[in-house]
């Protein structure tokens, strides 16, 4: 049996021109999404039909992806859930943050309360699904994973460490179908009073000396920056070599 | 007698089957796309296309343009005059003595043919081109003997019956070969192929010492993009794979061949052969690709080529060095042939091997392959008091600076090129953050949607400011900005500018005096013709002029000019990354320690970084504005 | 020697007044600490120092007081366990933070966002507390000197793991008991950011994520993938980046239990089966925490490849060893090939061409074992070594041999 699966998508911007693109997660989703799915697989996009990005998910090898016409500052949820609602559908896929807009991660939450379904976030990859059941293995740090068991229906939001999208051909891109379907979208009125400025660098966290004496802090202030050129060891033995680095991989803690 | 007319009845024969076969073969290439070519001007201007331009390629191996010229010679002219003889019965004995010349010209010729064919070097294909020169000499002998009683040489019925029954096998064999043979898809399919081709040629500004090598833009938005099937191609481009001699002089020269990637430019026009004909390789006589077994690639008109035909990876082994088209005596278009066919696996197939697809994201959501921000393409003329022609609106000299901007080893070469031009005080401008992508890697890759709107985008901005010349250090961009944008420039952007390779600027500069440069005291310094420096745009001399003005007599290498063996660094040939034996770069590397130089002068950021990426030790790699900035006297005042 | 501290008055006044005769004798002695009225100790700067040979004053700063602790121990022993106790006893409100608590332990992250809790509390009108939340097994022995005024541990099985939905559940009930006045949560991958966001849809709250400056009254968070600074009022639930607040070290702090009862944790969607045993080798590149890297300075490839399964790290190779087919394309490190975020990424046989180095960039340590000391690798390393790879990757397997059958023995001693 073949999953009803759907991967929402949102417009991604790319982290250095700021630039429209295919998120980096979403198209993970629509990869994950096509091993699942197949070509069955339905991608979803809220918002214009008409924006360039999306040719990008749909080259990925889809003849067609439906639009939830929404204006732009319109809330994507309940459009989003009143859509889902009527479908039969047993995994949605979400990227785990959009690049664009508030970012807050909180789609797959949200749409998840709404239709009642279990979460599943970080996902690296969706092994199996049998009798209703999937096999699905969460993203951990440093390569980590945790093997986590779920029913059908539910949602899950697609890691990074997930298999990379595929390349989107240009082709298939442009002619493949734009379904789009009015919503009726409301404002989303919290967001009408936050004030938005492009991002201001963090400060980084100056090493605060607690010093109990004017010396110590004294030293504090004028002692060499760690780092620069460090050690080098030329005449030693290769053993006491050998020890240095092996101690300084434990004192890193990557040797267990 | 019926046997005294048998050789007659035989000829007429052989030659209806020819021509049967010939209309055949057309039909053929019909199958290809439609391409407007005049027609009656291309067979007009054939024998002096042959004459010149092919011939000019032939002679570079004086042996076989000699051998040629009297077998193809000796052959046309006396098969006009057995057709005399023979089927109209022009009896006069100057035609036969004619006819007798003419077919001793030709067997000496063959003889020729035949004494290379004793030992031939391995890029030649063997199979029925073995059979080749026993077929001509077989013409030759059996027509001199018949016509000798033609001539009053011996007298008329001379051996009676059993001579004429020989002798009509020994007409069956040589038309068979040369004129059934023609239309069938023999050895000889060459000739009659190579004439059209010749007339009929895709690129005929190539004749008369003219130089054809942008692209040709892709046609977006059909129902596919790119060559999938061999009747993709246009009718002409089909009918230039049939022209094929397999002499295998673009095998001896492609440097992913010779690396051992899996790629023999020969083969891969002998499979479109196979793919236009339909069939198999199995009948394929010469080098296979490289670490790939001959016999199973299957073809027809309408499958798809890399379903079976070619596997992709050879597509992607190209360089994009133009070496193969260059060397070709039947000036076939490999390079044309091998990016149609990759445009199909990026645009619909969304299969660009390793990197690529990667780089592409990145030059569309940035505009340079690396996916650095845009806003930072200046920061490299942080410290140059450079100024950037928005402000300015008009320059005589727009600096293109290209990608290396991004690239500190390439940041060193456009500092050395700002500085001779301030030495030269020259009235320079950049566009700064306005400038793109020249879309050069795009473009290879087969992405020709994004290589368009990069043009168009470049060419838009470029619209907006006066200035004389465009000078860039990247030969890639040079060959697109002079080559390639002129389809896309609907506004005339670049109408009436000079294009220029900073060496050719800066041998311009040095030639009017304006740049005082000192004595080169270093050792011995060999020259790297770039690729799309030389064969794209026939740059050779400026670079060789300037090292020379500089007091350096370049040891030249044995593969320079237009034989330069590329650094395997076009193409995009280090993104898409096909492994091979070999590096490319290693083996221009050798190239380059065989001559001594302590030091290989280049004219291109890619090269130098790809020889760069020989491991030491290795001469060092430099540009030429390097030395020259190097080298430069600057005036104290 | 009596513990507790005794005051004499008289001296004091002596020690003060620099006119009384008795002053020189009484200000020399080596007189015990002074301690002010909040109780810390207070120094006599007067004191401090000796006359030198020729009559100046000199103060050895190095040492500070040492002279003067010299005769007393006591203090010495003291001064750590005396920090002042915050002690909350009616609280008006409560500020609830989740930590992640990696590996049982407040992480540096919890205890910046336990900081950070403080200075709302201080700010809002009335008393708070700052009430930790902590699930399974717990290590933590300094819940006190992190701020948490009042814990509450839930330590019962269904909690430990991974159980986001049963840990749910708990945190609505502690809602209803103790209705704080903010949720904090860690924005990490270690469940933090999972569990707010779950707690925020229930709830119906409009969480702030990413969060990283923060008053009671206002937050500013990142939003449109970490390029935009979206400023709002502070919501009910925050997920906060790391360094968002100072942690407290100044303080001492209750760290009350609180009892929840009643939570009835149903049969959770999410079965938890485990953490996969994952090969260092096959983790991806990027992701790799210790990368063991070759070079063109390698020629025992077959030693290469013992040595980075016998230290348990992920192979990475220079392009000049790929090239030359020695490994795989995808193990390529470098501008390149893979950008690497390795903390550990010990090099052998690269002298660092650029490309290379632009890729380890972001590398924490950088060990390098070359035969050249000149090479740019050895310069960007922490460590280098000068020397034969072959012989060094030798002896580094030894003691990782050693090491291992080390452990493996104590763990039998232990059985």
């Amino acid at each position: 049996m073949q999953p009803n699966v759907v991967s929402l998508v949102s417009i991604g911007r790319h982290p250095q021109s700021g630039r429209a693109r295919r998120a980096e997660q979403d198209g993970r989703g629509v990869e994950l999404g096509l091993k699942l799915a197949g070509e069955k697989l339905s991608v979803l996009h809220v918002g214009n039909p008409e924006e360039p990005v999306l040719r990008q998910y749909v080259g990925m090898g889809l003849p067609a992806m439906t639009v939830l016409k929404q204006d732009e500052t319109a809330d994507a949820v309940p459009a989003l859930s009143d859509y889902l609602q009527q479908e039969k559908i047993d995994i949605v896929l979400t990227g785990v943050r959009s690049e664009s807009g508030e970012s807050s991660g909180m789609v797959p939450y949200l749409l998840a309360e709404k239709l009642g379904w279990p979460v599943v976030a970080r996902v690296a990859d969706i092994v199996s699904i049998k009798d209703g059941v999937a096999e699905v293995l969460l993203a951990l740090p440093r390569g980590q994973r945790r093997s986590v068991t779920v029913k059908l229906p539910f949602i899950a939001s697609v890691d990074n460490a997930a298999a990379p999208a595929r390349q989107s051909a240009f082709g298939p891109g442009q002619r493949a179908r734009m379904e789009s379907v009015n919503t009726h979208g409301e404002v989303d009125q919290i967001r009408v009073n936050w004030q938005e400025a492009p991002a201001k660098p963090r400060p980084k966290r100056l090493k605060t000396v607690k010093a109990k004496t004017a010396a110590d802090r004294f030293k504090a202030a004028t002692a060499k920056p760690q780092g620069g050129s460090g050690k080098v060891m030329k005449n030693e033995s290769a053993a006491e070599k050998a020890k240095a680095i092996f101690d300084l991989l434990i004192e890193e803690n990557v040797i267990r | 007698m019926v046997i005294d007319w048998l050789p007659s009845i035989l000829i007429v024969v052989l030659l209806a089957l020819g021509v049967i076969g010939a209309l055949r073969r057309i039909s053929l290439w019909r199958a290809g796309q439609p391409e407007k070519v005049n027609l009656i001007a291309g067979l007009m201007a054939m024998p002096g296309r042959y004459l010149n331009d092919l011939h000019h390629v032939v002679e570079r191996d004086k042996y076989m343009s000699r051998t040629h010229v009297a077998t193809a010679g000796g052959f046309v002219l006396s098969m006009v005059l057995v057709i005399a003889v023979y089927v109209f019965h022009v009896e006069q004995k100057i035609v036969a003595w004619l006819l007798l010349g003419a077919l001793v010209l030709m067997l000496c010729g063959a003889f020729f043919v035949f004494k290379r064919r004793l030992n031939p070097p391995s890029r030649l294909s063997k199979g029925p081109w073995m059979r080749l020169p026993k077929s001509l000499i077989t013409f030759a002998l059996t027509f001199i003997v018949l016509t000798l009683p033609v001539a009053g040489v011996l007298p008329e019925g001379f051996g009676g019956v059993l001579l004429t029954l020989i002798l009509s096998v020994g007409v069956i064999i040589g038309l068979g070969e040369l004129i059934f043979g023609m239309g069938w898809g023999g050895p000889m399919k060459h000739a009659f192929a190579g004439a059209l081709h010749l007339a009929f040629h895709r690129r005929p500004e190539r004749f008369g010492g003219g130089r054809s090598t942008g692209l040709k833009p892709a046609p977006l938005g059909d129902e596919s993009h790119g060559v999938a099937k061999p009747s993709d191609f246009k009718w002409n481009q089909l009918l230039g794979f049939d022209a094929c001699v397999q002499c295998g002089k673009c095998e001896a020269m492609c440097p992913a061949f010779a690396a051992g990637q899996p790629l023999n430019p020969k083969k891969l026009i002998q499979d479109m052969v196979v793919g236009l004909a339909g069939g198999t390789d199995a009948k394929y006589a010469g080098s296979p690709y490289p670490g790939k077994e001959v016999g199973h690639a299957k073809g027809g008109a309408n499958n798809i080529i890399t379903a079976g035909l070619i596997e992709a990876d050879t597509l992607w082994s190209c360089t994009t060095c133009r070496a193969c088209v260059e060397e070709c005596p039947m000036m076939i278009e490999h390079v044309d042939a091998i990016v149609d066919m990759r445009r199909f696996l990026t645009m619909e197939k969304g299969d660009t091997p390793n990197k690529g697809s990667e780089v592409l994201e990145n030059i569309i959501a940035t505009d340079n392959p690396n996916g650095y921000a845009p806003g930072s393409r200046t920061n490299w003329a942080a410290d140059q008091n450079l100024p950037v022609i928005k402000e300015k609106k008009q320059a005589d000299v727009l600096f293109w600076v290209s990608d290396g901007a991004f690239d500190m080893r390439s940041q060193r070469i456009l500092r050395s090129f700002v500085k001779l031009m301030k030495a030269a005080n020259v009235d320079v401008a950049i566009l700064g953050d306005e400038e793109r992508d020249s879309g050069d890697v795009a473009r290879r890759l087969g992405d020709d949607a994004t290589f368009q709107s990069l043009a168009k985008r470049n060419l838009a901005t470029l619209s907006q400011y006066s200035f004389k010349k465009i000078v860039t250090t990247d030969p890639h961009a040079y060959h697109c900005l002079r080559n390639e944008y002129a389809d896309f420039d609907t506004e005339g952007a670049l109408k009436g500018v000079e294009v220029l390779h900073h060496t050719t600027f800066l041998n311009q500069l040095v030639q009017a005096g304006a740049l005082k440069l000192d004595t080169f005291k270093g050792g011995k310094v060999t020259y790297h013709d770039p690729c799309y420096l030389g064969r794209y745009n026939g740059e050779y001399e400026a670079p060789r002029d300037l090292l020379r003005s500089l007091g350096i007599e370049v040891a030249e290498m044995e593969r320079s000019r237009f034989r330069s063996r590329c650094c395997g660094g076009g193409g995009g040939a280090p993104i898409t990354d096909i492994p091979g034996e070999r590096r490319i770069a290693d083996m221009r590397m050798e190239d380059v320690t065989a001559t001594g130089a302590e030091l290989v002068a280049v004219g291109c950021q890619q090269c130098t970084a790809m020889l760069e990426g020989v491991v030491e030790p290795r001469p060092e790699v430099k540009d030429i504005a390097e030395i020259l900035a190097g080298q430069l006297i600057e005036e104290v005042h | 020697m009596s513990d507790i501290i005794r005051r004499d008055p008289r001296r004091e006044w002596i020690a003060r007044n620099r006119l009384h005769p008795l002053h020189d004798s009484v200000a020399n002695a080596v007189q015990g600490e002074v301690r002010g009225p909040s109780g810390l100790l207070r120094k006599n700067p007067h004191q401090v120092g000796s006359i030198g040979p020729n009559g100046l004053k000199r103060i050895d700063r190095l040492k500070g007081n040492a002279v003067a602790g010299v005769g007393n121990k006591r203090s010495a022993a003291n001064q750590e366990t005396v920090l002042p106790l915050h002690k909350v006893d009616n609280p008006d409100f409560y500020i609830v933070v989740v930590p992640d608590m990696i590996g049982g332990r407040l992480s540096g992250h919890d205890k910046d966002i336990l900081g950070l809790a403080h200075t709302m509390t201080s700010t809002i009108e009335g008393t708070g507390a700052v009430v930790a939340v902590c699930f399974g097994e717990s290590k933590e022995a300094h819940y006190d000197l992190a701020g948490v005024d009042r814990l509450i541990h839930l330590s019962a099985s269904e909690y430990e793991g991974f159980a986001p939905e049963a840990r749910l559940t708990a945190l609505t009930h502690i809602e209803a008991q103790l209705a704080p006045k903010h949720w904090l949560f860690p924005d990490s991958i270690h469940g933090g950011s999972d569990l707010g966001s779950r707690l925020a849809a229930r709830l119906g709250e409009r969480p702030a994520t990413q969060a990283w400056q923060v008053s009671s009254e206002k937050t500013v968070c990142r939003g449109a993938g970490g390029s935009l600074d979206i400023t709002r009022q502070t919501p009910r639930i925050l997920m906060l980046l790391e360094e968002c607040g100072e942690a407290i070290d100044e303080t001492r702090h209750e760290a009350l239990a609180i009892e929840v009862d009643g939570i009835s944790v149903s049969e959770p969607a999410l079965q938890d089966k485990g953490l996969m045993d994952v090969d260092p080798s096959a983790i991806p590149l990027a992701e790799a925490e210790f990368i063991l890297s070759a070079g063109n300075g390698i020629h025992n490839w077959d030693q290469f490849h013992k040595a980075a399964t016998i230290l348990g790290a992920t192979e990475g190779a220079s392009r000049v060893a790929v090239d030359d087919g020695f490994m795989p394309r995808f193990r390529q490190v470098g501008a390149t090939g893979t950008w690497v975020t390795a903390r550990v990424y010990l090099a052998v046989g690269i002298s660092g061409a650029i490309q290379h180095m632009q890729g380890i960039g972001q590398c924490d340590k950088v060990v390098a074992i070359n035969t050249d000391a000149g090479c740019d690798m050895v310069k960007r390393a922490a460590l280098s070594v000068i020397g034969d790879s072959e012989e060094i990757l030798a002896e580094l397997m030894l003691l990782a041999q050693a090491r291992k059958k080390g452990s493996q023995e104590e763990q039998s001693d232990a059985a």
